[in-house]
């Protein structure tokens, strides 16, 4: 079996089953969102937490709530981490420093799972299953929370409603994230994933030599971790790590794991709009950059341009011999398509053009599919701004889903639109122009810039990846990597509220043969240009300097 | 302030109820069931079972090297590792060294590709083979010419001076001249930042003797597979160490490869942890 | 008036002075694209001046030509408008009103422009309409040609719908007096010279979204292109044998060339355009002689769905017509179309002349007038008794014939002891149930008289109805003809022009109804009218067009006047609307596909003398980093130019379904945006290469 043939089998059979997988799984995320019954689980939750399921919240109230659960959350896994040597399985780790217990804290919390720490060395078990694995639950929920409030501003008959912040967090973890974790889990230790409580410990090797093996909760963690398109490993090599990614076979099933709900919520969302055809189109778009983007990964990565690549005679460096470099790439392709950030090799060892297609995966604002309710979200509002253009040009005030697209729904989205590139290019830039942050990395010449810019767009975008030569636990980078990831997760959402609030205050308009048609493959093909055009035309300076410089040569 | 205290509040209830759910129940649900017959042993880590005591775990790669870090000749070799000083199940990790790293920083201190190339040159001496590969000096550094001069669009277009670059003197530079210029070895602090680097493939052969696998380090440093073309290399010289029949060794290694699940994810390859431990028995 | 197609020195000389007060940056920075160009120009200006250079100059001459002929643009724009406006406010800024004071009723002479709203003045003439207001005694012929550019004279009279008048307009006969009835200022012809000139332009929301879209992606470039500069640095310092480059420095990116990639990136071609679009959009209105009280109207046209119309002027040519004739039985054909004839020489209705012309037309009869005849007594029509006739001379008695209303003419039959067939009424039935008007002819001759038969009078569709419905059905636009008919009469017309909906004898809050209904549905609505009673409509409506013939209520009710007072005018309006709309969707997406080659000329050239493989993006082959640089700054500011006519005349637009235009236009706007400056920097490079000074 050839390279490329392994790479088509192992891309191809994942496309079959997330093609299988989206439909039930679409129409289970519908149901859950659109019941109005409450199950008795989920009213003891209400009751302990005292909010009145059944009341709606505008926009607004919406976005409060879902910024007081997130402070809330900070502030926690932040002191939790400080004391955790006083804590049972602590694993005899002291308290974790300051800076990299803040730039943690956020990092969980907004779903980015960036890691300026190592695993097994830093953390116990507590703060990983109590601290971290809650949030790797929590923030994905609050992404498909406000996926789900974003599409109900479309679905809005006049009245402004969203929603309950509350009850859409609830259901998302009771109803969709654990049962599918515990069940992803089970299979994950099938395969080898560890699952226990124990210490690391030493034993002697087949040569005499001693080696220290770590233990823990890491199966459980590792399912919510995918299935969250969270990313922040147990151990510090992450996915590549046999203990948390053992076999090529349970790489394909983290894959699955990590793409399976942000693929199947534009069927959710076709079934809300009232129209699946718009769900097909949105989804069409996402797939068919997905695909471009494995494609280009593999083939450059199998294709291994580059000094020490032609030295080797393959792009294997940083890889897993059990998951290939096409096993490796596609993973490398979907990690940063789904704004997951876990990684089953070092994306820093892979080819300049390799590396750069990862880059431009966050770059294009994770909406490919992006992460769980963040992606839907990202491509629906450029898809408004796509309409906007469009729709002028076939001679009407552009509406989408019957609702029109005005200057403050452009205002909204357009700011939502700047947010990350500002935020990735600016954190880069400040970094590149400090001695200090310049120092922390490990490559020279246009590689180390690279490190840099893939630190701020993997914040930016919440992704969470790294290039990982970067010495990240720095009081710069900590700080500044945290106030990106907090800027890039929640102005985005507070944007997208209150577009989704601005559209739920309209009355649906009806479709005319003047309308644009938004389900057919003309939006949909112009939808995927519009984000690969805004994209190469606002990253190609700096990625001109860094992998575009390694790459072409 | 009412109404934002009670937000908060309610954040707070919301935050301790799913920490309860999700931090607690659902990781000890899932450590219950783990200890079911079947996933016990993986739940607990593979562990490796050599000579009645536990010897490591069977995904985990182990060093086999002397206390000189020189490599045992009766045990098949895994991958170079970069997790700490190798192999250190506490420390997992990649080198992180980009596709471009050519230009060693000091003496002892090599680029990604002088580590390459010296892998290789001490693989191939290890197995009897060449240890050739591209842009590969035969002194086992990168062959990495830095080139002073005028420059027009990039291009050096009168050469004035040439360094090789990962050749510290009195190293002999692997090329004479370049572009009708004396290739000079490099002396020891000196900075070529001013140089255009030219890495130089040389002739090697496009299919290296030693495997890709053999020359570089994995994601996770705990790697505990090797290709099979690596574990072919490799079997001729455990025979002979171990005085075993080749075809014996062949059989071993045949029972330790892993075949693509399915037929069709991931590549084929051989677990020498086990394989080892398998020789060991013998 | 000249509709300069090209722009040749005579259209471009005359806005250049008005370009020129435009660069001022205090009323510049309304227009944020232009003004980044233009603090961009000032700064390289500076580093010019600092370090002088030929590369650099050319540079900063070119920067400063792209914020011109934005400027430029927008003046030439204005320009039309405002030579358009000259003729109309020559007209009126000499006349002198005779204001008819207080209590006395005595006129005094007051200028024009003093008259307030509720003044009375009498116009005699030969004199001058002072103001816009509506005609309270008396009638004249008016002569409007300096307002809707038509000749002929149309009469203006107290009361009814043709009461208002409109200044500059000029009175040829007899003498009204008219209560002016606008604010100072306040005219139709103010509002259009302001609305053409741009002064008074408000932008639309529409405008307003896409600014702020052109303002985010200008933002998002500014920091592409400002953050690059520290990593520009950390390349050069890294490279110590860079030595002397074109576009690098110890400090990065040289300051003018990365001015240069910021004005090649940011959507300036769009941005120099966007209010010359809306001005000529406004511009070509007016062309059509429609006056609109704001840009917001126009743009809402574009975006109509539910077209509501009057049977009667617009679908139809207003006057029913005869079709066909019927005979009774034992008529020959010919005898009825004769007799139908005579009877109808003395009736002046247009139904009357058209029996008369359908006897000729269809039957072959010669024409005739009343005089051919000796002897005749004519009975001219009269809608007491709803009749016309003729009495002729024959042998000893006279022969009587008669054309008229079914029920009038069978009760003159039965009154001199005549039968109605039974036949005849089943055939004025058919006809009514067809949607048609029943006449009936009937003869009475010495002592006897009898049933000739029947003429069938319908309403007719005007020619090329259909067809234009047509489009409006492809262009998602609903068309509903509103009528004071029976049903039955209403639903074969509607049938007959192909418009989708009708309402069948409709009151006017019948009309309000409608409209509330459609726009509760989240339609807009447009429609036209001109009686008093039509203005609550038009000012529910969406669009509302008034006739500059109706009333002065209608006139204010309606957001729209039409000049012309032609109906059909509302289909004109909305292509013109959505031809605004289309214009700036083009051209944007035009402004964003051509960065796609501007970064193959720059990116490469900027970076090459670090890292030399980035030569494989320089696909265009340019001659050096200088000369493509220039080139696509070159192209940035000629490409404006070059645009101009289009933003001005507006593309194209043919009527069709959204798919079928948006593909065109992503073809030849998008597709062609992204080919177009390949070629065009190409070409522009090929003759830089011989410019002296440039490496």
């Amino acid at each position: 079996m050839s390279d490329t043939q392994a790479a088509v089998l192992f891309a191809g059979s994942l496309v079959v089953a997330l093609a299988v997988l989206h439909v039930p799984l679409g129409d289970h995320l519908h149901r859950v969102f659109t019941s109005p019954r409450h199950t008795r689980a989920e009213r003891l939750v209400y009751r302990a937490v005292g909010v009145d399921a059944d009341a709606g919240q505008r926009w607004g109230a919406y976005a409060r709530g879902v910024l007081a659960f997130s402070l809330v959350s900070v502030l926690f896994l932040y002191l939790f981490q400080r004391v955790q040597s006083r804590l049972p399985l602590a694993l005899g780790h002291d308290d974790v420093p300051a800076p990299v217990a803040w730039n943690t804290a956020v990092s969980f919390v907004t779903n980015t799972n960036w890691q300026a720490y190592a695993g097994e060395s830093t953390m116990g078990h507590l703060v990983q299953m109590a601290g971290l694995a809650v949030q790797n639950f929590v923030s994905a929920a609050v992404g498909l929370a406000v996926a789900i409030a974003f599409v109900r501003g479309f679905a809005g008959r006049g009245t402004g409603d969203l929603g309950n912040f509350w009850v859409d967090l609830t259901r998302a973890v009771l109803r969709v994230l654990l049962p599918l974790s515990a069940v992803a889990a089970v299979v994950l230790i099938a395969g080898g994933v560890v699952q226990n409580l124990d210490g690391a410990h030493t034993v002697t090797t087949l040569t005499g030599g001693t080696q220290t093996l770590p233990g823990g909760p890491v199966a459980s963690q590792e399912a919510i971790k995918q299935l969250g398109t969270n990313g922040g490993g147990f151990y510090n090599a992450n996915s590549a790590h046999p203990y948390e990614n053992p076999s090529a076979w349970t790489s394909w099933v983290q894959i699955l794991l990590m793409t399976a709900v942000p693929f199947a919520l534009p069927r959710t969302f076709g079934r809300m709009a009232g129209d699946r055809r718009q769900g097909h189109a949105v989804v069409a778009v996402m797939a068919a950059l997905a695909l471009l983007s494995v494609t280009a990964l593999n083939a450059a990565q199998l294709a291994h341009h580059g000094t020490v690549p032609e030295a080797v005679t393959a792009a294997a460096e940083g890889t897993e011999a059990r998951f290939g470099v096409a096993g490796s790439a596609t993973f490398a392709a979907a990690t940063t398509l789904t704004s997951t950030g876990a990684v089953n090799s070092a994306h820093d060892s892979y080819t300049g053009l390799g590396g750069m297609v990862a880059m431009l995966d966050m770059m294009v604002g994770e909406v490919a599919p992006g992460g769980v309710g963040t992606g839907l979200v990202g491509l629906l509002v450029l898809a408004v701004v796509t309409v906007f253009v469009a729709g002028l040009m076939v001679g009407r005030t552009p509406e989408y889903l019957g609702k029109k697209i005005g200057p403050r729904e452009i205002r909204l989205a357009a700011l939502y639109f700047l947010v990350t590139p500002a935020l990735a290019l600016g954190g880069t830039a400040l970094a590149m122009g400090l001695d200090g942050p310049r120092a922390s990395m490990l490559n020279t010449g246009p590689h180390g810039l690279s490190e840099v810019l893939y630190a701020f767009t993997s914040a930016a975008n919440n992704n969470g990846s790294a290039f990982g030569g970067l010495t990240t636990d720095t009081p710069f980078y900590t700080t500044a990597l945290g106030l990106v990831m907090v800027l890039g997760r929640f102005v985005p959402i507070v944007l997208a509220l209150a577009l989704a609030g601005s559209l739920a205050r309209q009355r649906p308009l009806p479709a005319t043969a003047g309308t644009l048609p938004t389900h057919r493959p003309q939006f949909a093909a112009l939808l995927a240009g519009v984000a690969l055009v805004l994209v190469a035309l606002t990253f190609l300076p700096a990625l001109a300097l860094g992998p575009l410089a390694e790459g072409m040569h | 302030m009412n109404v934002f205290l009670r937000r908060h509040l309610a954040a707070v209830r919301a935050l301790l109820v799913l920490t309860l759910v999700c931090g607690l129940a659902y990781p000890l649900a899932v450590t219950a069931v783990a200890q079911l017959p079947g996933l016990d042993e993986r739940a607990a880590g593979s562990p490796l079972r050599a000579a009645g005591r536990t010897a490591g775990s069977t995904l985990i790669g182990q060093a086999f090297t002397g206390p000189d870090g020189a490599p045992l000749r009766q045990y098949f070799q895994g991958r170079p590792s970069a997790a700490g000083d190798g192999y250190d199940a506490s420390a997992s990790g990649a080198s992180n060294l980009g596709p471009e790293d050519v230009v060693d920083a000091a003496p002892g201190a090599p680029s990604l590709l002088s580590t390459v190339c010296a892998r290789s040159r001490a693989v191939g001496a290890l197995e009897g083979v060449s240890g050739a590969r591209p842009y590969c000096a035969p002194s086992g550094a990168g062959a990495v010419l830095a080139v002073f001069g005028p420059r027009e669009r990039g291009r050096v277009t009168r050469v004035d001076r040439v360094v090789s670059v990962n050749e510290y003197c009195p190293t002999r530079p692997f090329t004479a001249t370049y572009r009708g210029v004396r290739v000079e070895c490099r002396k020891a602090g000196e900075d070529v930042a001013a140089g255009r680097i030219v890495p130089v493939r040389g002739d090697a052969p496009a299919r290296p003797a030693v495997p890709a696998d053999a020359v570089t380090a994995s994601g996770s440093g705990l790697d505990p597979h090797v290709s099979p073309a690596y574990a072919r290399l490799q079997a001729a010289r455990v025979a002979a160490a171990r005085h075993l029949p080749r075809a014996r060794v062949d059989a071993l290694v045949a029972a330790h490869t892993t075949r693509p699940a399915l037929g069709l994810l991931g590549a084929p390859v051989v677990n020498v942890v086990t394989l080892n431990a398998a020789l060991d028995r013998i | 008036m000249p509709t300069p197609s090209t722009l040749g020195p005579r259209v471009l000389l005359p806005a250049l002075p008005g370009a020129l007060r435009k660069l001022d940056p205090r009323t510049l920075w309304r227009n944020p694209v232009l003004f980044i160009v233009e603090l961009g120009a000032a700064w390289t200006t500076v580093l010019t001046v600092r370090d002088p250079g030929v590369f650099a100059a050319a540079i900063t001459a070119w920067l400063w030509l792209t914020v011109l002929f934005g400027t430029l643009a927008e003046a030439v724009a204005e320009g039309r408008g405002r030579a358009q406006a000259a003729s109309l406010r020559r007209a009126r800024r000499d006349t002198v009103a005779r204001r008819l004071r207080d209590g006395t009723g005595a006129p005094e002479e007051v200028p024009a422009t003093e008259l307030r709203r509720g003044d009375l003045v009498v116009v005699e003439a030969g004199g001058t309409v002072p103001g816009d207001g509506e005609v309270i005694e008396g009638i004249a012929t008016v002569d409007e040609s300096a307002i809707t550019g038509e000749s002929a004279p149309v009469v203006r009279e107290s009361g009814g719908d043709r009461s208002a008048v409109t200044g500059g307009t000029r009175v040829l006969s007899d003498r009204i007096v008219v209560r002016i009835t606008q604010r100072p200022g306040e005219s139709f012809v103010d509002t259009m010279i302001r609305l053409v000139e741009g002064a008074a332009r408000q932008r639309t929301p529409n405008e307003i979204a896409l600014n702020l879209l052109l303002l985010a992606l200008t933002a998002v470039f500014l920091v592409a292109v400002v953050t690059v500069q520290p990593l520009a640095a950390y390349a050069v310092g890294g490279d110590h044998g860079l030595g002397d480059d074109p576009a690098l420095g110890e400090h990065g990116i040289n300051g003018v060339v990365l001015v240069s990639l910021l004005v090649c990136l940011i959507p300036t071609t769009i941005g120099a355009l966007l209010s010359a679009i809306g001005i000529a959009g406004m511009d070509r209105l007016v062309r059509h002689n429609v006056l609109a009280m704001s840009g917001r109207a126009v743009e809402a046209a574009g975006d109509v769905d539910t077209l509501l119309l009057d049977k009667t002027g617009t679908i139809t040519l207003g006057d029913r017509h005869a079709s066909a004739f019927l005979p009774a039985d034992g008529v020959p054909a010919a005898e009825l179309a004769d007799a139908a004839q005579l009877a109808s020489l003395a009736d002046e209705t247009p139904e009357g002349r058209s029996v008369v012309v359908h006897a000729e037309t269809a039957h072959g009869l010669p024409a005739r007038a009343a005089g051919d005849l000796d002897g005749a007594h004519w009975v001219p029509f009269a809608a007491s008794t709803r009749m016309s006739g003729v009495d002729l001379p024959d042998g000893d008695g006279t022969r009587s014939l008669r054309k008229g209303a079914a029920a009038a003419v069978t009760g003159w039959v039965r009154e001199r002891g005549g039968a109605v067939p039974a036949a005849l009424d089943a055939a004025v039935d058919g006809i009514a149930a067809s949607g048609g008007t029943p006449l009936v002819v009937a003869e009475a001759c010495g002592g006897t008289a009898r049933v000739l038969g029947a003429v069938h009078l319908k309403d007719v569709v005007k020619p090329g109805m259909r067809e234009r419905f047509a489009q409006m059905r492809a262009m998602g636009i609903r068309t509903v003809m509103v009528t004071g008919d029976n049903p039955r009469t209403a639903a074969a017309i509607a049938a007959e022009a192909g418009v989708d909906d009708h309402v069948a004898e409709a009151r006017p809050e019948d009309k309000i109804a409608l409209i509330r209904r459609e726009q509760a549905g989240g339609r807009l609505v447009a429609m036209t009218g001109d009686g008093t009673n039509d203005a609550p409509a038009l000012a529910q409506a969406d669009v509302g067009v008034a006739m500059n013939t109706g009333t002065a209520a209608a006139k204010e009710a309606g957001n729209m006047v039409d000049l012309d007072s032609d109906p059909t005018k509302l289909i004109e309006i909305v292509r013109i609307g959505k031809q605004l709309l289309i214009t700036r969707g083009a051209l944007t997406t035009f402004s964003i596909a051509n960065d796609v080659a501007k970064y193959f000329a720059i990116v490469p050239a900027l970076f090459v003398g670090l890292y030399p493989g980035l030569a494989a993006l320089d696909v265009m082959r340019l001659h050096s980093p200088q000369t493509a640089i220039l080139s696509a700054v070159i192209f940035n500011a000629l490409v404006i130019v070059a645009l101009l006519p289009l933003a001005l005349r507006g593309v194209r637009y043919t009527p069709g379904d959204a798919s079928a235009l948006l593909r065109r236009n992503l073809l030849v706007y998008g597709v062609g945006g992204v080919v177009a400056p390949f070629a065009g920097i190409k070409a522009i490079d090929l003759l830089l290469q011989f410019a002296p000074g440039l490496s």
